[in-house]
């Protein structure tokens, strides 16, 4: 008989103590899942996104007429990261829920004493550290490349980048519990997400635009995370500050309150 | 064993019905004793994976109660208690194999330190060490049902469930498995299994449920079920079993 057989036999009346906590746990997992894939999970989004403000910004830009006194690089930066921000939550999200549900391995996390909400907030997490390295390492790049010198408003910058990191995290995580096949976890990435992050006007002014397809802009949720990225880094944009971090965080809550809806009702399993 | 504490595993009217109008499990009762080896047998779809997976809070059962060691099924206590090896082989495509092991002793609230530490005895035990560094999707069959049980094992449960532990492998790793969940369950560790050697079940378990249909249809030593179907073996048992439900 080894050590394996031979311990001790476990008290069944004693509660659980945890040495560690299994909510820090996952949270770890789920950083060290992308970062073990992290040419694809970091390099290429920051890389994709300093490609749009060198082409866009730098070369074309030199064409374009300032908008509301900035640089045409200067105006897409902030978009560009939300855009970048919620582009590598959606994914992380959902790659890392699909391919759980898929391979089966999420039986191991439900049936650990892992409780649902810390789940989800585990998920969540990581795509918010994702979103954080990226968006980092965009801005590093970025910001020199556009000559912004510092963020303008950075309560706003903070609190509406922390939004967007949650709105983007959230987006993922619900559609990655909802996905049924990797077909769809994909057609959601290029036929929803992609199309409102270009029509969300990370590219243009909502002012340049004839009111019909401002006001489609302005329905597009896509629109108030570059607003808000936009009016913290440089101060103004197509909306006030309250009304683009008061949208933000509706809609952060909003996909918080479904995605719990999705965990605790237990609606992934079997 | 000792009987004196509270039921290993106690079932209450479980219910399971899927979402597509499947009833898997119908209004179930079963206990198992502290300490028991419990053998649960039964044709494909007879409704043991889905009553694993309740016990397991894999799946949600429809109605009924489920208490482990006195805990209701979903609460801490009770999910740090039960150890799970499911049928398929179902690991985290992410992490390395000993890594597995230890993300999987975490999630029990187990410190880094333990854990890396029981992660190395158990692969050292299952014979993979060799592969601690590699990804499990590269490891062979056999290799991997070792893996998913030293998973089970890690955080030392009370209740151990094996979901069909020794399909498709080897006639030696077979009775090394046996040979270990024996010596598992002589010192304390409940054990309820599911499998389709018949003859095995009969040798190793003191107890013996027919589950059909998702219904328990009877259930007893290996020794009082056979001279209640006046059979020579469990599998006679199983088969007049079987073909008296299709008959009725």
């Amino acid at each position: 008989m080894t050590s394996i057989e031979a311990r001790a036999i476990r008290p069944h009346d004693e509660s659980f103590t945890p040495e560690r906590s299994p909510f820090v746990w996952l949270v770890e997992r789920e950083i060290l899942r992308f970062l073990n894939i992290w040419r694809y999970a970091v390099l290429g989004p920051v890389l994709s996104a300093v490609l749009f403000v060198v082409i866009f910004g730098s070369a074309l830009g030199r064409h374009v007429d300032p908008i509301a006194g900035v640089t045409y690089g200067q105006f897409i930066v902030g978009g560009l990261l939300a855009q970048a921000i919620l582009s590598v939550g959606f994914f992380n999200g959902t790659t890392s829920l699909y391919e759980a549900r898929h391979d089966k391995y999420i039986h191991d996390v439900f049936a650990s004493p892992l409780r649902w909400w810390e789940i989800n907030a585990a998920l969540v997490t990581g795509g918010m550290v994702r979103g954080i390295i990226v968006g980092a390492g965009f801005m590093a790049i970025a910001a020199p490349l556009a000559q912004i010198g510092g963020v303008v408003r950075p309560f706003v910058f903070a609190f509406g980048t922390l939004g967007v990191l949650v709105v983007a995290s959230q987006i993922g995580v619900i559609a990655g519990s909802l996905a049924k096949s990797l077909d769809q976890v994909y057609s959601m990435e290029s036929i929803i997400v992609l199309p409102l992050g270009v029509l969300g006007g990370v590219f243009y002014s909502i002012q340049q635009l004839a009111p019909p397809w401002g006001v489609a802009t302005a329905l597009n949720p896509v629109f108030w995370l570059v607003q808000v990225e936009r009016i913290g880094l440089l101060g103004h944009g197509d909306v006030s500050a309250a009304s683009a971090l008061i949208a933000v965080w509706v809609l952060a809550l909003a996909l918080s309150i479904w995605s719990a809806v999705i965990f605790g009702s237990g609606r992934l399993k079997a | 064993m000792g009987n004196a504490g509270p039921a290993a595993l106690s079932i209450k009217g479980l219910r399971k019905v899927y979402r597509d109008g499947l009833t898997a499990v119908s209004d179930l009762d079963l206990e198992l004793a502290d300490g028991a080896f419990f053998g649960l047998l039964g044709p494909n779809g007879a409704g043991k994976t889905t009553l694993i997976g309740s016990v397991c809070n894999i799946v949600r059962p429809t109605a009924g109660q489920l208490s482990v060691f006195g805990h209701d099924y979903r609460t801490r206590a009770a999910r740090r208690l039960i150890g799970l090896a499911e049928q398929e082989i179902n690991v985290d495509r992410f992490l390395s194999i000993r890594q597995l092991l230890v993300y999987h002793a975490g999630y029990h609230g187990i410190g880094r330190k333990t854990a890396v530490r029981r992660a190395d005895e158990l692969l050292q035990r299952f014979r993979l060490d060799h592969k601690a560094d590699g990804r499990a999707y590269e490891l062979s069959g056999g290799m991997q049902r070792r893996l998913v049980l030293a998973r089970a094992l890690i955080h030392q449960p009370r209740l151990l469930i094996l979901d069909e532990p020794t399909a498709g492998v080897d006639v030696e790793l077979r009775s090394e498995i046996w040979r270990l969940v024996k010596g598992l369950n002589a010192t304390g560790t409940t054990i309820l299994l599911t499998t389709h050697y018949l003859q095995e079940a009969e040798t190793l378990c003191d107890e013996i449920a027919l589950i059909l249909a998702g219904r328990i249809v009877d259930r007893g030593s290996a020794a009082s079920l056979r001279d209640r179907y006046e059979a020579r073996d469990i599998s006679e048992v199983y088969d007049r079993v079987i073909a008296a439900e299709a008959a009725s």
